[in-house]
């Protein structure tokens, strides 16, 4: 009895230790290893020293590095993406769902910019923005609309989307949140198309309107789905990183600067790999809060 | 049976040839791999394919491969790469504190022994930024300056057929460009290191050579009344509208373009440039260079420069053919040198054995400007270390913008960098 237990116990270990080593040297040994680099000052090559929780401290106080500054760009793009993103691909899943004309190559024009590279959509926002020659500029100007835009923003010349401290961060997050509508539409369209139809056609027979169906059937049945996208939206958002990169790189005058490109120069500009593995684990925090705060509300409501 | 014989053949087959397959090269040849930013659209990628290609050819015993970063990237690359103990043979690094970096790791190979045989050909005094501790780390390529680039067909247009050599010249005919609508400086504002390029020769022309180089190399602090004067000075070029007002959003090769498209009468950046002008056969005739002019005579004079040499080749020492790796950059490095010379991308920091009558008429102009020199500082990004460095570029960003005057970016210098 006791020998069948000792192998059965045996045989799950062995077929868990792939798995399970893979899990342990791929997340959590990166994750480990950068709590233990970010107790020390070091620039990634030479000696290190040990300096307790002291980066945490400067992370959180020094004006130079900014770091709460990026956290409330990465919160407001969080924000944005929850309250902006979604409910529009909602409203795309939902209108696609119903099974209007021409539904599969509407699905494809929507999800073809999570498709593109994002240094190929960097590039395409970044000609679009651009003070010259950019389509932006180009159709505000034909418009007769520049230099009312330019009396706000402040800028003398034209437009700068991508170069006035005041505009900037909303000119990157436009194609931020614009390139992952398709994404979360994708799931949520899935769910809306699990719907089951009988489901529909008793509600229907009932009296009620396509709205009433949307609210009262379609979304408490793809309500699992939604927690899912607000999670990826909120943790993508703290994640945001190479379609801000491509852009502005943080500028001008760290406006739009989010904690990854903060930890990316902390780390290779500045040789400070403590400090940026500092970044990386105040990231990693956050993002297990978020997405458990939102998976304990959704348990809440349920 | 039979068949775990065959698996078993086949596997040790597989297994030698893949052990053979890592060991030293194809056919016995050594193995050698480059990496550097000569890109496509970078000034020096053909002197790079020229030089690489001699340099191949007389080394048969030499396998050689090369790969090109973009420059901004290459830094993150370079750095990343010396972290983790896993850099190519050969790699382009900055001098001074850039590769200082890497050398106070312990990464870099010391090419005392080699230099001795290209001592002939490479002056000592061209190794200085890439001596730590007495000892020498990188191969000088080419000397590059900043340099004041005219676009002679506009300052035409408001009176001038040189580059107006004194200050007061200089303010007067920038007022005349406003004044005509044409914008006097084209400078990318996306890219910090472009507009040190015109703030630190102000600061050096103002405040005088050996202040600024104090303070880039620690030496003193960044709490000088002079510069912070010289900031201002700066600043109200800015502010008088010199320089073109979306420059903050575009980058250096959209700020080059419109030069050359007669956008702006004057572009500072550096002598590299030379090499891109003159393979514009319409816009090489319309351009001249200068030495930006002297803006407080008591403490600075002409022939003080920002510049030197700081492109620069190294050897890893973890490479397992370093000794043979430091031969073949050396030649590399004077091969590179010598073709770049000659295409113009900068002055020769090995002595040239060849004939250089085919130089353009702009690098002459740049090396009889480096000739009259008594005093060149190296670029601010370059000179100091990578820290201090990015908050220095932190605060240049800070005074083009006009969030900081003059007081606050030397107080802010003097307590943020250690």
């Amino acid at each position: 009895m006791h020998n069948k237990k000792f192998i059965k116990v045996r045989d799950i270990t062995l077929f868990l230790l792939p798995a399970l080593l893979l899990f342990v040297g791929v997340l959590i040994a990166p994750i480990l290893m950068s709590g233990y680099y970010s107790l020390f000052d070091w620039n990634g090559m030479g000696d290190r020293t040990f300096v307790g929780l002291a980066n945490y401290k400067e992370l959180f106080t020094s004006i130079d590095i900014n770091f709460l500054l990026a956290l409330r760009n990465s919160l407001l793009l969080a924000v944005l993406s929850v309250f902006l993103q979604l409910p529009l691909s909602l409203a795309l899943a939902l209108a696609l769902g119903k099974g209007i004309k021409g539904e599969r190559l509407f699905l494809s024009v929507f999800f073809a910019p999570v498709l593109i590279s994002t240094v190929v959509i960097g590039q395409l926002w970044l000609k679009i923005y651009n003070p010259d020659y950019g389509l932006l500029n180009s159709l505000l100007r034909a418009l007769d609309l520049e230099d009312n835009i330019m009396r706000w923003t402040g800028d003398t010349k034209d437009v700068l989307w991508l170069g006035n401290v005041k505009i900037a961060l909303g000119a990157v997050f436009v194609p931020t949140l614009w390139q992952y509508v398709g994404y979360h539409m994708l799931l949520m369209y899935a769910g809306v198309k699990g719907v089951p139809v009988d489901l529909r056609e008793a509600a229907m027979l009932d009296g009620a309107s396509s709205g009433q169906v949307n609210r009262y059937i379609v979304l408490p049945y793809i309500k699992p789905i939604i927690k899912i996208s607000i999670i990826f939206a909120v943790t993508g958002s703290l994640k945001s990183f190479d379609l801000i990169y491509v852009l502005t790189n943080g500028g001008p005058l760290h406006s739009t600067e989010v904690p990854s490109t903060l930890m990316i120069s902390m780390m290779f500009l500045r040789n400070r790999y403590g400090m940026g593995s500092t970044i990386a684990v105040m990231l990693i925090i956050l993002c297990f809060a978020f997405a458990l705060l939102i998976g304990a509300a959704f348990r809440k409501e349920d | 049976m039979k068949r775990r014989l065959i698996a078993l053949a086949l596997a040790a087959v597989m297994v030698l040839s893949a052990a053979g397959c890592g060991n030293g090269g194809s056919k016995g040849k050594t193995k050698l791999e480059m990496w550097c930013i000569a890109t496509e659209s970078d000034s020096n990628r053909k002197s790079y394919e020229k030089a690489i290609a001699d340099v191949t050819a007389a080394h048969p015993e030499i396998e050689f491969t090369w790969e090109a970063f973009e420059n901004q990237s290459y830094k993150t690359k370079i750095k990343a790469a010396v972290a983790a103990d896993e850099m190519p043979d050969i790699f382009f690094t900055w001098s001074c504190a850039f590769l200082g970096d890497f050398v106070d790791a312990g990464r870099v190979y010391c090419l005392d022994d080699e230099y001795k045989n290209w001592s002939k050909e490479l002056d000592v005094k061209m190794l200085t930024n890439s001596t730590y501790n007495g000892k020498h780390y990188g191969i000088p390529l080419t000397m590059t300056i900043v340099g004041l680039f005219a676009n002679m067909d506009i300052l035409k247009q408001v009176g001038y057929t040189e580059v107006p050599g004194t200050y007061k010249e200089f303010i007067e005919c920038c007022d005349k460009l406003v004044k005509k609508g044409i914008i006097p400086f084209g400078c990318a504002g996306k890219e910090t290191w472009c507009v040190t390029e015109y703030l630190e020769s102000v600061i050096e022309k103002s405040a005088g050579a050996e202040v600024l180089n104090d303070i880039f190399l620690g030496k003193s602090t960044w709490n000088n009344k002079d510069v912070a004067d010289a900031v201002d000075t700066f600043q109200g070029m800015v502010t008088k509208g010199y320089f073109d007002p979306n420059g903050m959003a575009l980058g250096n090769d959209e700020v080059k373009a419109n030069f050359m498209k007669g956008k702006y009468a004057f572009y500072m950046n550096g002598t590299w440039n030379c090499a891109d002008f003159a393979n514009n056969a319409d816009f090489f005739p319309k351009v001249k260079v200068a030495e930006f002019p002297v803006i407080n005579a008591d403490k600075s004079q002409l022939g003080q420069l920002i510049g030197g040499p700081s492109d620069t080749l190294a050897v890893a020492k973890s490479s397992k053919n370093a000794k043979k790796a430091a031969a073949f950059a050396f030649e590399l490095g004077k091969e590179i040198c010598h073709y770049g010379y000659l295409d113009g991308c900068g002055l020769p920091a090995w002595t040239p054995y060849y004939d250089t009558s085919s130089v353009n008429a702009l690098t002459r102009s740049v090396a009889d400007i480096v000739a009259n020199s008594n005093f060149m500082v190296l670029f601010g990004d370059t000179a100091q270390n990578a820290d201090s460095a990015n908050i220095y570029l932190s605060y240049v960003e800070k005074v083009y913008g006009c969030q900081i005057d003059g007081q606050g970016f030397i107080a802010g210098l003097a307590k943020d960098i250690k």
